[in-house]
Parts: C-alpha cells; structure tokens; sequence
C-alpha cells in the first residue's frame, strides 16, 4: 500500500485510471486517427484497385469500375509486353539505370569521402558549390544540355541519356554522402594509417566499407529516381527503340486518346511499378533511413 | 601525421567534378546566355536580343496564368502538404500501433513513377468509369457522382490534391525522423507536469523539430517550383492550359512537338525566372525561419 501512494503523484499510474480518464485522453485523437485510416486506406484501395483493373477487359471497365474481372485477362500484359514494346523499354531502362546509378554511386563516394573528411582550402566552396545543383530547376538546362549533347554527338542516344541523369544525380547524391561519411568515427581511420595503409587502402579498406548503408541508400535512391524519370527522356530521347520504360508509359497514355485501351494502359502501370515497388518492400527501412539523414544531417 | 591525405583529393575529385562541371554547371552558365537570344533551335543563326525575352514575358499572359498554378502549387499545396504531415507526425509519434506500417503506406507513392500516379489520378477522377464518380454513385449520391472532376475550374483542384497526396508522405518521414531524434525523457517530463498532447507537440515538438522543418520547407519549395512530370502526363497527350505550370509552358515553349514553337531562347528565359522563384524562395524561407538554436 504504501508503494502504490508513493506513485500516485504522476497521476498516471494505470491503477488509479478511470474509463473516464482513458476516454478523455483518447477521443481527441478520433477525427485526426479516422483521417490516418481513411488516408492509408485509400492509397491501398487505388493502388490494389489499379491492379485488379488491369486484368480486366475494357468492357467490363467501362461497365462498371467496381466489378471483379470475370476472368483474368493476362493479354492486356501480353498486349503492352510484346505490342507496346514495353520488354524492350524494360530492359532499355534496366540497362540506363544500372549503369548510371552505379557510376553516380562510383563517382560520388569518393568526392563526398574528400569532401567530407579531409581539410582543405575551399572545401566549403566546393561543397556548396555541388549541393547548390540541388535548387536547380532541371528546366533551365535543358536547352543547354540538348546541345551540348547535340555537338558531342549523344542526344537521342543512351549512353547520352546515361551522362545527363548521372551529372545531373550528382548534387543531391554527395550531399546524401557527405553526411554518412561526416556521421562516420575517425579513430578506424587513424588506426589504419598508423598500421601503413596508404590513403588508398583507407578509403577502400576502411571507410568505404563503414560508409556501405549510406552507399546502399544512395544507390537506391538514384535507382528508384531515375527508374520513373521521363522528362529528361523525354527532351533527350526522339527514338522509338531507344525509350526508357516510364517514356513508354509517357507514350502510351497518349495513345489512349485514339485506342481508349485503358485495361492495357493499367497494365503498362504495373509493368513500371513493380520494381521499385519491390525494391521498396524489400529496402524501405535504407529507403526511410536516407531521407532521414539527409534532412537531419543538412 | 597522414600528410600524404592530401595527395588523394583531386583523383578523388576529379572524376565527379568535371562531370558536374561540363554537364551541369556549363550548361546552367549558358542558360543565362541563351536566355538573351532568339533561337529556333533548327536555324544556326542565334539573334542576341538583349532582355527583349524578359520584356516579352512580361507582357506574356500565358506566363502569368502558369505561374499563377504554380504558386497555387507551392503556397496552397505546401499549406495542405505540411498541415497533414504534421497530424500525421504526431499520430505517428504518439505511440501508435503499426507506425512502421503507416508510414510506408503514406511513403509509398513517392517510389512509383509520376507517370503512373498520373494515370491512377486519371482513373480516379474519369467521368463514366472513374473510381470517385463510381463511389458516389454506389453510395446513392447521384449527383456528386456526376460531376466532370477534370472540367475547366475543378482540374486545377484535382491536380493539387493528388499533388498533396503524392508528397504527404514524403513529408511525415522527414518530421517523423526528427521527431524520433528528440529525448523521449522530455516527452516524459511534459507528460509529468500534466501537459497534453497538444501542448507537448505545440511546446516541445515543433520547436524542436525547427531544423528538419526548415529543410523540409526547402525542399518543399524546390520540389514545388519545378513541377512537371505529372501535369504533362496528367490528361493525355495535351493537358490543358489550366495546369500547365510555368515548368511545362517551358517545356512546350523548347521542345513540344505538338505545338511546334520550338523557341529555344524564349523557353530557356522562362526557365530562368524559375532558377530565380527557387533562390527567393530559399532566401525567404530562410530568413522567416532563422532563429536561436534551441536546446532544453
């Protein structure tokens, strides 16, 4: 007994709580809790939604949107796979995106490591300087960039495309980088330049891998970006063949002025989504902690 | 000690500096000069104009309609956007069950591409067929389930609400990570003294969250002012005017093939004047949130 009087004070204790007190606590949270359900509720629906829509046939669309498919009609995938190209397109935006994601990683870490790590004169300078092209709007290099590409022979190629999302990943990658390697102990470092490990051997040996979650995050990041890009495509890319898979997708909404093949239009959605979908699924913890220490680091 | 450090910046430099410098920095050097030219883009000659292409803006009222959206986009939509990151941030850090769960669900459409959320928006607000008209119509209100949500004076408004569902998301992850820095021993202390939930969020969250919310509202403004990519995809081939943002006036201006301007010059001028919306943007925010670091 005496125990029990002792806590009382915090007036929280569970004991002394009345359904009095819980209803009060608990009830001006209703509208704003409803408001969180109905939301994530909604996101699951539209989402699931768009997906049991694509195995249906337009008519069933157009006859009611909230109806089950009557059979599940795999050739609306077959359709956008095979007729809308869009194997070709994935593999097209598979080939971009790894390519450009793993030279963005490749090229930043090491910047962001000297960036971040080692004083000099007009570091700050530097840093600012690259963080800065994150308040860039991409618009106003596009004409540039266009003929810049256009004399170096690039545009409406690939590999041409690959150089603009690299450049242009740049800023927002190594200011990601510099706070992961800036978040990072230095005694590992010292040590192993006490021990006789070159600069080099430092940097690859010890900091590189230390630094691997933020690497990881990094490249996530610029995947899942540059995955469901099309502008840039879109400027840069006049090529049927040479299409990413979210240009496709670009492209096929605006054919459905003339097909109204919604059914085949939802299949080409879940064509784009499904990677980063599971990418997410499997990463959204790396995803989150990114976000998370780029604004919490800046 | 490790004076051979130094030897290693510049290889490590390098590589990322000469890409960012002829491919990002160059080009946005000779977007000022070519924002001083009338250039078709096919022809080789390039008319220096001085700042006619500024002068013309002024009087360009297609211009002033896009910025007109696109300031609807960054005021109205960054009010909505951070009005319901913030219940949602103090739902979330109330010590709710399947916070994780929550917070991916809300992250989730920033990991899909803005064409396809475009073409989900699209089969939302459909008029025969949509997913809003068809629930309205279930749940025997015929004519909320009538309404042209894409017509002339409600599309703007169903642009914005996509627009604040797709970045809510986003947004409470950046809070919530900053919530979550936050001694949970102050939240107890509060909690001690009596205060409620309001006040605890009104007295110690925000003020302490007052770092990350000035990065969030950056990167608000910087997200907002370039909208594009789902605008341009939102109705078919040619969006109307009435959501067009001074982002896409740009992009028909340079390079859409359907209405064939191709000015260059006038194009990349409009794109300037949204490098300059973003650094006052910036300056703004920056100077209206300054303020003590503070610390309890």
């Amino acid at each position: 007994m005496g125990q029990i009087q002792v806590m009382l004070p915090t007036r929280r204790a569970v004991s002394g709580q009345t359904t009095w007190d819980r209803l009060r606590r608990v009830l001006p949270r209703v509208p704003a809790t409803s408001f969180l359900l109905f939301w994530t509720g909604f996101t699951i629906f539209a989402f699931v939604w768009i997906v049991v829509s694509s195995f249906k046939d337009n008519r069933e669309l157009f006859a009611s949107a909230w109806a089950l498919p009557s059979a599940l009609h795999f050739e609306n995938y077959e359709k956008a796979w095979r007729l809308a190209r869009m194997g070709n397109y994935f593999l097209n935006s598979v080939v971009v995106v790894s390519i450009s994601t793993a030279v963005i990683v490749g090229v930043s870490a090491p910047a962001a490591y000297v960036l971040s790590r080692i004083p000099f004169r007009g570091r700050e300078l530097i840093t600012n300087g690259i963080i800065a092209g994150m308040g860039v709007p991409y618009q106003v290099l596009l004409v540039p960039l266009f003929v810049l590409l256009t004399n170096l022979y690039l545009v409406d190629t690939l590999p041409g495309l690959m150089v603009v999302y690299i450049a242009l990943s740049l800023p927002f990658t190594i200011f990601l980088l510099t706070g992961f390697f800036r978040s990072l102990p230095s005694e590992l470092e010292d040590a192993a330049a006490i021990d006789g490990a070159n600069e080099y051997q430092v940097f690859y040996r010890v900091m590189l891998p230390l630094a691997s979650p933020g690497i990881i995050t990094a490249a996530i990041f610029n995947f899942i970006g540059l995955w469901n890009e099309y502008m840039l495509a879109l400027v840069m890319i006049n090529d049927q063949n040479k299409r990413t898979l979210s240009l496709a997708l670009y492209g096929l909404q605006g054919s459905m002025q003339y097909t109204s093949d919604w059914v085949g239009l939802f299949a080409g959605v879940v064509i784009v989504m499904v990677p980063t979908f599971i990418l997410f699924i499997v990463m959204s913890e790396r995803v989150i902690a990114g976000i998370t220490l780029g604004a919490t680091k800046g | 000690m490790r004076k051979e450090r130094k030897h290693i910046i510049i290889p490590f430099l390098l590589p990322a500096g000469l890409l960012y410098l002829i491919f990002f920095v160059y080009p946005a050097l000779q977007a000022l000069v070519v924002s001083l030219y009338d250039w078709s883009g096919f022809t080789p000659t390039w008319t220096f104009i001085g700042l006619d292409n500024f002068r013309e803006l002024l009087r360009d009222r297609v211009y002033w309609g896009t910025l007109g959206f696109t300031m609807m986009i960054l005021v109205v939509g960054g009010m909505l956007v951070f009005g319901i990151a913030f219940v949602f941030t103090a739902i979330l850090s109330s010590g709710i069950r399947g916070k994780k769960f929550f917070r991916a669900v809300l992250f989730f459409p920033n990991v899909v591409a803005t064409v396809a959320l475009a073409t989900l928006w699209a089969f939302i607000y459909n008029y025969n067929f949509g997913l809003l008209n068809g629930f309205f119509k279930m749940i025997g209100l015929k004519q909320l389930g009538s309404i042209t949500w894409t017509g002339p004076g409600l599309i703007t408004w169903a642009v914005l609400v996509a627009m604040v569902w797709i970045y809510v998301g986003f947004y409470v992850v950046l809070l919530l990570a900053g919530v979550d820095k936050i001694s949970p021993e102050l939240f107890d202390a509060a909690k001690v003294e009596g205060a409620n939930q309001l006040q605890i969020f009104v007295r110690i969250t925000i003020p302490l969250l007052w770092d990350v919310l000035t990065v969030a509202v950056v990167l608000w403004g910087i997200g907002a002012i370039k909208q594009f990519e789902f605008m341009y995809a939102f109705a078919g081939i040619r969006p109307p005017r009435d959501i067009w943002t001074t982002a896409v006036y740009m992009y028909v201006l340079a390079f859409g093939k359907r209405d064939a301007v191709f000015r260059m010059g006038y194009g990349t001028a409009v794109a300037v004047t949204l490098l300059i919306l973003v650094i006052i943007f910036v300056l703004i925010a920056r100077r209206l949130m300054r303020r003590e670091a503070i610390e309890y």
